[in-house]
C-alpha cells in the first residue's frame, strides 16, 4: 500500500524515457506508431496533449513500456481508437495515458487472445448473431484483421487511415462501425466492434490496473468504486444511503501484494 | 484399453452441491462412497485468497471458474429446422467445475419452491380447468410433495447457515416475511442480512402498491455459523464478490466449506479430482448399470470403474448427455412427444428497469449476492391467470449484488456509448442506481429439448450436448407482464429517472448471462411413460442409477434452483441407504 508513491516516480521515469525516445525519433508520424505515450508527447492530432488537460484533471502514470502483440500501424489504430473513446478531459486523461491500449494489447497477446476458454473445432460456419461468435480465428488474430478491413474502409471514405482522422471523424467512423454501417466483404465489422472491441475497451477503463488500464485506478475514482478489501460488514450499516469514504480513494490488487 | 479399478458401493459422477449433500447422508452409514469429479480443489488458490480474489476480469468477465469452453461446450439451435452451430463462448449460463461445483461460486439466493410447485399440473388444471394447459407446454407433478421435502428443506438450511425471515410458520403467516411462502416448522437458522439502500427504496414502494416485500433468503452468512455438522461459516463482508467468485471469507455456505472437508475425513469416501466421466455402463439385459468409464485428466489415461450404484450428480447437460451416451432410457423426440431423456429443457427469463436517483446513494458496492429485497406477488401461480394467455412469473426484487465496475455500471437511457459524456454518465450516476428486476419462470416447451448433437465433437471425441430451444410465446408474455409490474414499482421509488422495461422476447440468446438454472432433460415423475426417473430420483429402467440436480425440474420455476435439488439430494441419500438394505424400485 505504501509503494504508491514510489510507483508514481517509477512511471515518471518512464514517462520521461518515452519522451526522450520520441524526441530522438524525431517524427511526429512514426513515433505513435512505435510507442503508446509518444503519441502524448508528439502531439499528434487525435492525442490532446497532456497540456491540453484542464487544471484538476486525474494524473495518470504513463502506460508500461512496449507492445506484445499489437503492431505498428496496429497499435497506431488502437491508440487513436482509445483517445476518441476517452478523450483527456476533467475526468481522466486520455485513452493513451490512461493505459487502455497497452491493457488491449496484453489481453490480446494473453490468453484471452489466444483463444483459451474458446471453443475451436469446425467444421466452421456462420449462424445467426445469438449463436455467438463462429470464425475459426483467436480473438487476437481477429481483432486485427477487423484493424485492416476497418482501416480499408477508412480508406475508401477518407483516403486515409483511420489514425489520421480528425477526432470527429474518427469518433462518427466508430459510431458507424458500431451501427454496423461499414461493411467488408470478409470481416463482419459490426460484430467485430461490438463483441470483441468495445467489451475490450470497457474492460481496458474498469478491470483492475495490474492488467495495464485504469491507469491510477483513474476509472475507479471517477466513478467512485472504491475497489479493494471491501470488508464491509460495518460500512452496509454505516454507509447505507451515505456517501462512501473509501470511493475517493480506491485500493487495487497490487496495493496489496 | 481402460484399466479396470476395485469395485465400489456408490460411485457419485460428479463433486458439486448434490454429490456433497448425498455423500454426507451415505457416509453417515458408513456407505462407502468414491465421488468422481472432472475439476480440482479451488480452496487454496488465487480464486480463494485475497487480494486476486477480486479480480472482476478473471472471475467474472472471463468466468474464470465456469466449464471451459474449448473442452466441452453445447451447440445451439432455436428450431427443428435449423442446423445447430457451437455456442464457442458461452455466456448465457455457466456450469461449474471442481470440488463443490457451481455452488462454490452461486449467489446464495436460497428459495424453497412454492408449495405447489411440485404438483404443478393439478394445481393449474384445478384453477383453470383441464384444457387450460396449452397442448405444447408438457407440465407435469413431481410424484412428491412439499410437505415430503419439508423437513429436508429445514436440514439443507441449517447446514447451509440460511439467512432469512419466515413467511409461513406452521401454517401462519409472519410479517416481515414472504406471504407466499410453504408452511414452515423452523424459522431460519440465520436473521436476515442487512438491507440494502436499494431495499430501503424498493420497500416503500412496493408497499405503496400494496404487495408485502421481505428480505430474500441468503447462504451469504451474516454471523459466523456453526452448523450442525460442526462446520464453520464467516461472516458475510458484503464486498460483492459472489456470484461467479469463491467466497474468500468463507462466508457463503458452499461444499467446499461446509460438506467436502468433513467428508474427506471420513473412513468411507474417497474424492478423486481431475476425473472426467464418459459414460455410464450399462447392462440392457439385466437392466443394470455395472459403473462408469472416466479418463484421468493428470495421465489422460482411461479407467473403468465398476459399482454397485451409480448415481449422476453432474448438472443438467451432462446428467443428460450420459444418458444419451449409454443409450439408458428412451431419447425425447419431438415430432410425436415419445421418449423422455432430453424432455423439457428450460432455462429462466430475467427482465426489469433501471432506476436512477440524483439525491440517493445506491452504494452498489456495499451488497452480498442474496442482500436483496423482494416481493413474491407475481410469482408462478401466486396470482390469477384467468385471461393472461400465460403461464408462470417470477418474483421482483431490488437487483442490486455487487458493484463490480465492468458490469455493474448503470447509465440513463440515450447515453453514448463512449466519449467525455459516457465518462460523465458513469461519474454521475454509478453510484446512485439500481436495477428492479423480475426472475421469471421458464414452464417446458414440446419444442425444447436437449439431444447429442449429430456433427460436434468435445476434446473426448464424444459428440456435444445440442440445445434445440427458443423463447416462445408463453414466456414472452409472462416477462411481458412482470417487466410491467416492476415498472410499476419502478415508477413509485421517486427515481429521477425511470429507463423503460425490457421484457425478454428472444430470439434464446447465448451470449446473454441469465441464471445457471438451465433444467430438465431428466425428469422425474409418477409415470415411467412421462419421466425418466420415479419420485425417489431413481432411473425407471437402470433401478441401480440414480439422477439429482436441476435436470430432474419437469419445469423452471421463478425462484432459484438450489433449495429444492439440496432437500432432494439429501432425501436421496436418506432413500439410498434404504436401497442399499433392499434393492428394489423405491
Ligand atoms: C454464477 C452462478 C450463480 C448461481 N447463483 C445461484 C443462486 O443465487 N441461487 C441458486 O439457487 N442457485 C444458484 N446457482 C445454481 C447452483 O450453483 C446450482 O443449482 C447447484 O450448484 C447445482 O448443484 P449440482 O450438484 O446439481 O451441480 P454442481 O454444483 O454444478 O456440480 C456438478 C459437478 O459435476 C461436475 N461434472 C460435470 N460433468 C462431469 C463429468 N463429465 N465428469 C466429472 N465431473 C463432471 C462439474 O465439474 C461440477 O463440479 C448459481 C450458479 C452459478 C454458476
Amino acid at each position: 500500500m505504501s509503494t504508491n508513491s514510489t510507483d508514481e516516480g517509477l512511471l515518471t521515469g518512464r514517462r520521461l524515457f518515452l519522451r526522450q525516445v520520441a524526441t530522438l525519433a524525431g517524427s511526429a508520424s512514426l513515433a505513435p506508431k512505435v510507442i503508446g505515450a509518444a503519441a502524448v508527447a508528439a502531439g499528434s492530432a487525435i492525442a490532446a496533449p497532456a497540456s491540453a488537460q484542464p487544471a484538476g484533471a486525474p494524473i495518470a502514470s504513463a502506460p508500461a513500456f512496449g507492445y506484445e502483440s499489437l503492431g505498428p500501424d496496429e497499435a497506431s489504430f488502437v491508440e487513436a481508437m482509445v483517445n476518441v473513446m476517452c478523450p483527456a478531459d476533467n475526468l481522466t486523461p486520455n485513452g493513451v495515458d490512461c493505459g487502455l491500449a497497452v491493457f488491449i494489447d496484453r489481453q490480446l497477446a494473453g490468453g484471452f487472445g489466444t483463444g483459451d476458454r474458446l471453443y475451436m473445432r469446425g467444421p466452421w460456419k456462420q449462424g445467426k448473431p445469438q449463436l455467438g461468435y463462429q470464425l475459426p480465428l483467436t480473438p487476437d488474430q481477429f481483432f486485427k484483421a477487423g484493424v485492416a478491413a476497418a482501416n480499408a474502409a477508412c480508406r475508401g471514405r477518407f483516403d486515409k487511415d483511420f489514425d489520421q482522422l480528425e477526432p470527429a471523424d474518427a469518433d462518427a467512423f466508430l459510431r458507424d462501425l458500431a451501427g454496423g454501417k461499414i461493411s467488408d466483404i470478409r470481416v463482419p465489422l459490426g460484430q467485430w466492434f461490438n463483441e470483441l472491441v468495445y467489451p475490450l475497451f470497457t474492460q481496458a477503463c474498469f478491470a483492475d490496473p495490474m492488467y495495464g488500464g485504469n491507469n491510477g485506478k483513474v476509472f475507479w475514482k471517477m466513478i467512485g468504486y472504491p475497489g479493494l478489501p471491501a470488508t464491509h460488514t460495518r460500512d452496509m450499516v454505516n454507509f447505507r444511503g451515505k456517501p462512501y469514504p473509501g470511493a475517493k480513494d480506491p485500493k487495487a490488487i497490487q496495493d496489496f501484494s | 484399453m481402460a484399466t479396470t479399478m476395485k469395485k465400489r458401493t456408490v460411485v457419485i459422477c460428479g463433486g458439486g452441491l448434490t454429490a456433497g449433500l448425498i455423500a454426507r447422508q451415505l457416509t453417515a452409514k458408513n456407505v462407502d462412497v468414491l465421488v468422481l469429479e472432472r475439476g480440482y480443489d479451488h480452496t487454496r488458490a488465487a480464486e480463494a485468497k485475497l487480494p486476486n480474489q477480486r479480480d472482476e476480469l478473471r472471475w467474472a468477465t472471463h468466468a474464470g471458474l465456469a466449464q471451459d469452453w474449448a473442452v466441452q461446450t453445447y451447440t445451439l439451435r432455436h428450431g427443428r429446422n435449423e442446423t445447430a452451430l457451437p455456442v464457442r463462448r458461452m455466456e448465457a449460463f455457466l456450469p461449474g467445475e471442481g470440488m463443490g461445483g457451481a455452488a462454490n461460486h452461486w449467489n446464495g439466493q436460497t428459495w424453497r419452491w412454492a408449495e405447489y410447485d411440485p404438483t404443478l399440473r393439478t394445481r393449474l388444471e384445478g384453477r383453470y380447468g383441464r384444457k387450460a394447459i396449452p397442448a405444447d407446454m408438457p407440465i407435469q407433478d413431481w410424484g412428491v410433495t412439499y410437505g415430503e421435502m419439508e423437513s429436508y428443506h429445514d436440514l439443507f438450511e441449517r447446514l447451509f447457515g440460511i439467512a432469512g425471515k419466515a413467511g409461513n410458520l406452521r401454517g401462519q403467516i409472519q410479517a416481515g416475511g414472504n406471504p407466499f411462502e410453504g408452511p414452515r416448522q423452523n424459522e431460519y437458522p440465520q436473521p436476515p442480512l442487512e438491507t440494502t439502500e436499494a431495499g430501503v427504496i424498493f420497500t416503500r414502494a412496493a408497499e405503496n402498491l400494496g404487495y408485502k416485500p421481505f428480505p430474500m433468503a441468503a447462504a451469504n452468512s451474516p454471523n459466523a455459523y456453526t452448523n450442525p455438522d460442526g462446520m464453520k461459516l464467516g461472516q458475510c463482508q458484503y464486498c460483492g464478490h459472489c456470484e461467479r467468485f469463491i467466497c474468500e471469507a468463507s462466508a457463503k455456505g458452499s461444499p467446499e466449506v461446509l460438506l467436502f472437508p468433513m467428508l474427506l475425513k471420513r473412513p468411507s469416501f474417497e474424492l478423486r479430482l481431475r476425473c472426467h466421466v464418459l459414460e455410464v455402463e450399462y447392462d440392457r439385459q439385466a437392466k443394470r448399470v455395472r459403473g462408469v468409464r472416466y479418463v484421468d485428466l493428470m495421465t489422460g489415461e482411461e479407467y473403468e470403474q465398476p459399482a454397485d450404484i451409480v448415481v449422476l450428480a453432474s448438472f443438467t447437460m451432462s446428467n443428460t448427455k450420459y444418458l444419451l451416451m449409454s443409450g439408458i432410457g428412451q431419447p425425447y423426440d419431438p415430432t410425436n412427444g415419445s421418449g423422455v431423456v432430453g424432455k423439457n429443457f428450460c432455462h429462466q427469463m430475467m427482465s426489469g428497469v433501471n432506476v436512477f436517483f440524483k439525491d440517493r446513494w445506491i452504494n452498489p458496492f456495499l451488497a452480498s449476492g442474496a442482500s436483496q429485497t423482494c416481493v413474491d406477488e407475481f410469482n408462478e401461480d401466486n396470482f390469477d391467470h384467468t385471461g393472461l394467455g400465460f403461464f408462470g412469473g417470477g418474483y421482483i426484487y431490488s437487483n442490486v449484488t455487487n458493484g463490480r465496475p465492468i458490469a455493474s455500471r448503470l447509465v440513463p437511457p440515450g447515453t453514448p456509448a463512449w466519449g467525455s459524456s459516457w465518462k460523465q454518465a458513469n461519474a454521475d450516476w454509478y453510484a446512485h442506481s439500481f436495477a428492479i428486476t423480475a426472475h421469471g419462470s421458464w414452464y417446458p416447451h414440446r419444442e425444447n429439448y436437449l439431444d447429442l448433437d449429430p456433427t460436434y465433437t468435445d476434446a473426448y471425441g464424444q459428440p456435444l450436448v445440442r440445445m434445440t430451444m427458443d423463447i416462445r410465446d408463453n414466456e414472452r408474455r409472462m416477462s411481458e407482464y412482470c417487466t410491467q409490474r416492476a415498472e410499476e414499482i419502478a415508477k413509485g421509488t421517486g427515481a429521477t429517472i425511470v429507463a423503460s422495461g425490457t421484457p425478454r422476447r428472444g430470439p434464446y440468446d447465448s451470449r446473454v448471462y441469465q441464471t445457471t438454472h438451465v433444467t430438465g432433460g431428466t425428469i422425474m415423475g409418477a409415470d415411467p411413460g412421462t419421466s425418466v426417473v420415479s419420485p425417489h430420483s431413481q432411473h425407471w429402467d437402470a433401478q441401480n442409477l440414480f439422477v439429482v440436480g436441476a435436470s430432474v425440474y419437469p419445469f423452471n420455476a421463478g425462484y432459484n434452483p438450489t433449495g429444492p435439488l439440496g432437500a432432494l439430494a439429501l432425501r436421496l441419500g436418506d432413500d439410498m441407504v434404504r436401497y442399499i438394505d433392499r434393492p428394489q424400485i423405491l
